[in-house]
């Protein structure tokens, strides 16, 4: 038989020899390997999938949006592109009319919305419209016939997260009606519509309409007119450049206009759908190296004992004069075939869970184009470092143990006994109970190494698992302060949007009085704008509160009069405090219309709202910036007796100039709501990494069994119980991990403020997230994390009752 | 009847197994009659104790001798009720062994039988006054701690009560083993080579305590291969390949253990 043969056989027989141990490191191998491989490649199959889901439908690389309840006459904005001095570089253009509309449907839908006119143009479509149910829009723009009520598509999100059929009727703002011919998604929609970068979270309570331009001009009773242009631009063409043309075009245009032009990365579905595969990618790195970490603590424990056992043969080769090199082969070809095999697993596991890991992705985000090809480079990766990291920490063990000298090495029984570790330390400290109660502590501090390894290991779980079921914590905190925020006063009023802006003493408000669901009413104003300071602009809304207005934000500084009332989220951006200067570029009316003008304002306060858009100030500070005295765009309604907000909601609908209505509470309601869809994938890495701190729980524990076998032979003999020594097993267990699941705790605390400060910071701007653990995550995290290495050492029972106290007690290892 | 303490299970007392009214040192004595112990089937079955007959009436020292291989440890497994007989009936202090389930036979050592290892085989995670007071803990005797010191201190060790396993040496271990079973309360020890791991002098002193016990009016059966060590019993019992090939008084006569040479 040749040597190589031979070590080959000694090394199988080993394996076989601790199956059980084998089994489980190769299991936790397979898992930090295969999740790690899934998860990765959902980041090349997102990245793909957008590219060829934009580019199916030709997203827009600029857009120029007027100012809210601006518009200009149809073909004007087309006018200005081709007059750009590089109108060569435009591929295609399209005028839109876009307004804000209330959407009532079937199954007592009522949601605010969007309806989106798309006009002809030049050159190929821009921003299409992808049908995947359904009909798409006859060329009329009305039903099949060309009569019958205007046709729409109606958004894809919208209509599965509230179950709508395929075609349909609905109302929407004015009292019309439309029939939705199939339902569909447009780039600047794929993830719903509303809310900045919290697109996500309102797909169910914002309804986007698709429709001709013709239809959308005579839902919104606006005909000939237009307040939106979308260019795409040929390839090598520098977007900038055409942007500065068209802001310069546009500031040049008579009457002025007020107008807003953004690139393709400011789409918020854009950004949210590229920047989060990043921050979703550092997320999933972060978890498939704890989980990889706790594979190298275990693979170290079951080394270091695989060596421990051989130690006489190793001190009987080095007495043959076998090399080191040689020596060292047996353990090291065992941790490397223990690695091979959880890498083979690890495949398999890697391609199991990215098969609902797809499927799950494609429901999340429902996109035209889904790519999944498998990542063979990413699996490779994926294979390489699950054997290295186990195998290297299986080397350290091996070299320390064929450099001990050979007589230390072939020493037997009580001449080979090692120290007590820490527990001397400890030897003043007496646990309740009989005297071998004391056995479970005092293990655990005479192998600090291996408890060390075990402690790391379960708390690399426990991290994992704690990181993941934070972030569904920190979302819902962070919505519930924002919705204890707003439903602070008032929390049965409905906030009603007007398509323009009219006298408060006018017909339009006068109608809203009049419905009997309504009781006080009160007109407002709600002005878009930017606020920049130390070289950071961000985007607001500002609301002008009236005196004695139904609700004010709580400010954490400064008041509500002289100036703007910031979130601490933008004050916290652009670096300002209440009493600072910043400057305020807004529109404002002028005889002609709205033009963009900026102003320096004082920061008279700041709110606690997360809500970084959210800004307020008093009608004595706006009346000179906007010039909108008497005016409104925004009533707050607050119920009569006997009514509620969905019966203001229902009446409006057919009120002229409404163009969306919605209850605090049910937006606030709908966020929430949005959340609870990732509780199934939060379920399934709660099991992974429960499973995983069970694999590692169970492998200390039965390599403890391992080598206490005389120990617990010896209790066994003296007429202790199998249930009682496994009862002291267990305790051991429990310490451990306990204490591993509350470092784990921690861990997964600081794991999570450090992605909640960085990645979530930079994915979704927008919001003030800050890092939050429920006391019920905490909890079950530690009950769980307890209960699961509480069970692992059962597991050892059978081997226990079966156990050969003669051939235990006499055999020297 | 005793209080139950649980469903259906008496209280320790009460659990003891019950004394044969026939024995002279009540919970001493040892009987075996036509005992077998095979090992394997068909063509390969080792015998490693074959139609053995041994009865011990009262306290005594009394030697397992005999070459490896020849059955002595098997044998005091046996009477140590951690092997079962393939044939024969074993009774130990009047209790019938062969038919005794395991959870009888667990009871069996805890309050009959006490072992003193070769190797010792402490707990190291507990000192020397802790492991002896594992013994007195696991036989419920009251006063464990108490039990634990006053025996330690029997065997010379008082000082050493706070010392671990490894902080003690080889002889002081055995002794420790020694307290252990001791502690236990048990009327029987067996010892399994319990000079193996040790130097002469050491072997002295551990041969001396087990005499001592065995004055003390409880069964020592020792184990050994060592004809010397023999000497020093009051009975010999010789095991070649399974079978008791003398049993009688040491072959040149008992000799005091501080004139014993090996």
């Amino acid at each position: 038989m040749s040597s190589r043969a031979l070590w080959l056989r000694w090394s199988w027989r080993d394996l076989r020899a601790r199956w059980a141990q084998v089994f489980a490191l190769a299991l936790v191998i397979a898992l930090g390997t295969g999740t790690y491989a899934a998860l990765l490649s959902t980041s090349a199959w997102r990245t793909q999938s957008n590219d060829a889901s934009f580019a199916l439908l030709h997203v827009h690389d600029l857009r120029v949006a007027l100012s809210p309840g601006s518009t200009v006459p149809e073909g004007s904005l087309l006018t200005v592109a081709r007059r750009l001095p590089h109108a060569a570089e435009v591929a295609g253009a399209r005028e839109r009319l876009i307004v804000p509309t209330q959407v009532a449907g079937p199954n007592g839908v009522l949601a605010p919305g969007e309806l989106v006119g798309t006009g002809s143009g030049p050159g190929p479509a821009v921003d299409g419209v992808h049908v995947t149910a359904g009909r798409v829009l006859p060329a009329s723009g009305h039903g099949a016939s060309g009569g019958g009520p205007p046709a729409v598509v109606l958004d894809l999100a919208f209509a599965r997260q509230n179950g709508l059929p395929a075609t349909g009727l609905l109302h929407v703002a004015g009292g019309r009606q439309v029939a939705y011919t199939g339902i569909g998604q447009s780039p600047e929609y794929f993830m719903g519509g509303g809310g900045g970068t919290a697109v996500f979270l309102s797909q169910k309570t914002f309804a986007v309409l698709f429709a001709s331009l013709r239809a959308a001009q005579d839902l919104a009773g606006a005909p000939g007119r237009v307040n939106d242009l979308v260019l795409t631009l040929k390839p090598g063409a520098s977007p900038a450049m055409l942007r500065d043309e068209l802001r310069a075009a546009l500031a040049a245009m008579s009457p002025p206009v007020s107008a807003t032009v953004t690139t393709r990365s400011d789409i918020p579905s854009y950004r949210v759908l590229y920047d989060d595969i990043q921050g979703d990618e550092q997320l999933w790195r972060a978890v498939a190296v704890l989980v990889l970490a706790g594979a190298a603590f275990a693979a170290l424990n079951l080394t270091t004992r695989i060596v421990e056992a051989q130690r006489r043969e190793i001190g009987i080769g080095m007495a043959l004069g076998v090399r080191p090199r040689l020596l060292a082969a047996r353990p090291l070809l065992f941790a490397a075939q223990v690695a091979l095999v959880g890498v083979l697993f690890g495949i398999g596991v890697g391609y199991l869970v990215g098969l609902p890991l797809a499927g799950v992705f494609e429901s999340l985000l429902p996109l035209p184009v889904w790519r999944t090809p498998f990542q063979a480079g990413t699996f490779a990766q994926a294979a390489v470092i699950g054997f290295l990291l186990p195998f290297a920490a299986a080397a350290w063990p091996v070299w320390r143990a064929v450099r001990v000298q050979p007589v230390e090495a072939i020493r037997v029984g009580h001449l080979a006994a090692r120290g007590s570790g820490l527990a001397p330390l400890l030897g003043w400290l007496r646990l309740p109970g009989r005297g071998y109660h004391q056995i479970p502590l005092r293990n655990v501090l005479r192998t600090p190494r291996r408890s060390a390894l075990t402690l790391l290991g379960v708390a690399a779980a426990i991290a994992t698992l704690v990181t993941i079921i934070g972030l569904l914590d920190t979302f819902r905190a962070t919505l519930g302060s924002a919705s204890a925020e707003l439903l602070r006063t008032a929390p049965a009023r409905v906030t009603v949007s007007l398509d323009s802006y009219y006298p408060v003493t006018g017909p339009a408000v006068a109608a809203v009085r009049r419905l009997p669901a309504a009781g006080r009413v009160q007109p407002g104003l709600l002005v878009p704008g930017t606020v920049r300071a130390h070289g950071t602009s961000v985007s607001v809304a500002a609301e002008v509160l009236p005196p004695g207005a139904l609700w004010a934000p709580a400010l954490s500084a400064g008041r509500l009069t002289g100036g703007l009332v910031l979130s601490r989220k933008a004050a916290a951006d652009l670096g300002v405090t209440a009493g600072d200067l910043v400057t305020f570029r807004h529109p404002r009316a002028t005889s002609g219309g709205l033009a963009t003008v900026s102003n320096p304002v004082r920061v008279a306060g700041i709110s606690p709202s997360p809500m970084r858009a959210f800004a307020y100030l008093t009608p004595a500070t706006a009346a000179p910036l906007f010039g909108l005295t008497g005016m409104a765009n925004l009533l707050t309604v607050l119920p009569s007796p006997g009514h509620s907000a969905a019966d203001i909601q229902r009446a409006l609908l057919n009120v002229a100039h409404v163009a969306s209505a919605q209850s605090v509470r049910a937006a606030t309601d709908g966020l929430r709501s949005s959340l609870d869809q990732f509780t199934g994938i939060l379920n399934i890495a709660a099991a992974v990494a429960l499973l995983l701190v069970f694999l590692i729980a169970f492998n200390t524990a039965s390599i403890g069994t391992d080598e206490r076998a005389r120990e617990h032979a010896t209790m066994v003999a003296f007429g202790l119980p199998a249930r009682t020594v496994l009862g002291l097993i267990t305790a051991e267990s429990v310490l451990v991990g306990a204490l591993g699941t509350v470092i784990g705790l921690g861990a997964g605390y600081g794991l999570l403020a450090w992605l909640t400060a960085t990645t979530i910071a930079s994915v979704m701007p927008e919001i003030g997230v800050t890092a939050a653990l429920s006391a019920g995550t905490m909890a079950a995290a530690l009950l769980l994390g307890a209960a699961t290495v509480a069970a692992a050492p059962l597991f050892t029972l059978r081997r226990l009752h079966r156990i050969d106290v003669p051939s235990t007690l006499r055999v020297a290892e | 009847m005793g209080v139950m303490t649980g469903p259906g299970r008496l209280p320790e007392a009460e659990r003891r197994p019950p004394v044969d009214a026939r024995a002279g040192a009540a919970g001493t004595r040892i009987d075996l009659d036509g005992v077998c112990r095979w090992f394997g089937a068909g063509d390969t079955v080792v015998k490693a104790v074959d139609d053995v007959n041994l009865h011990v009436d009262e306290a005594a020292f009394v030697v397992v001798l005999g070459p490896s291989g020849s059955g002595k440890t098997t044998l005091l497994n046996l009477i140590g009720a951690l092997d079962a007989p393939t044939a024969g009936t074993i009774r130990l202090a009047g209790r019938d062994l062969t038919t005794a389930s395991r959870a009888e036979r667990t009871l069996i050592r805890r309050h009959t039988v006490s072992f003193i290892f070769q190797s010792f085989n402490l707990f190291p995670a507990l000192t020397a006054v802790e492991n002896v007071q594992f013994g007195a803990d696991v036989a419920g005797r009251p006063d464990p701690a108490g039990i634990a010191r006053e025996v330690l201190g029997q065997v010379g060790l008082a000082e050493r009560a706070a010392h671990f396993a490894h902080q003690l040496s080889g002889g002081e271990q055995q002794r420790v083993a020694i307290a252990r079973a001791l502690a236990t309360g048990n009327p029987i020890l067996l010892a399994d080579e319990p000079t193996g791991e040790l130097d002469f002098r050491t072997g002295v002193q551990i041969l001396e305590l087990l005499r001592a016990q065995a004055q003390a009016g409880r069964t020592v059966l020792v184990v050994t291969h060592n004809r010397e060590i023999s000497r020093a019993g009051d009975r010999v019992i010789e095991l070649s390949s399974g079978h008791i090939v003398a049993d009688g008084p040491p072959a040149g006569g008992k000799a005091a253990i501080a004139d014993l040479r090996w």
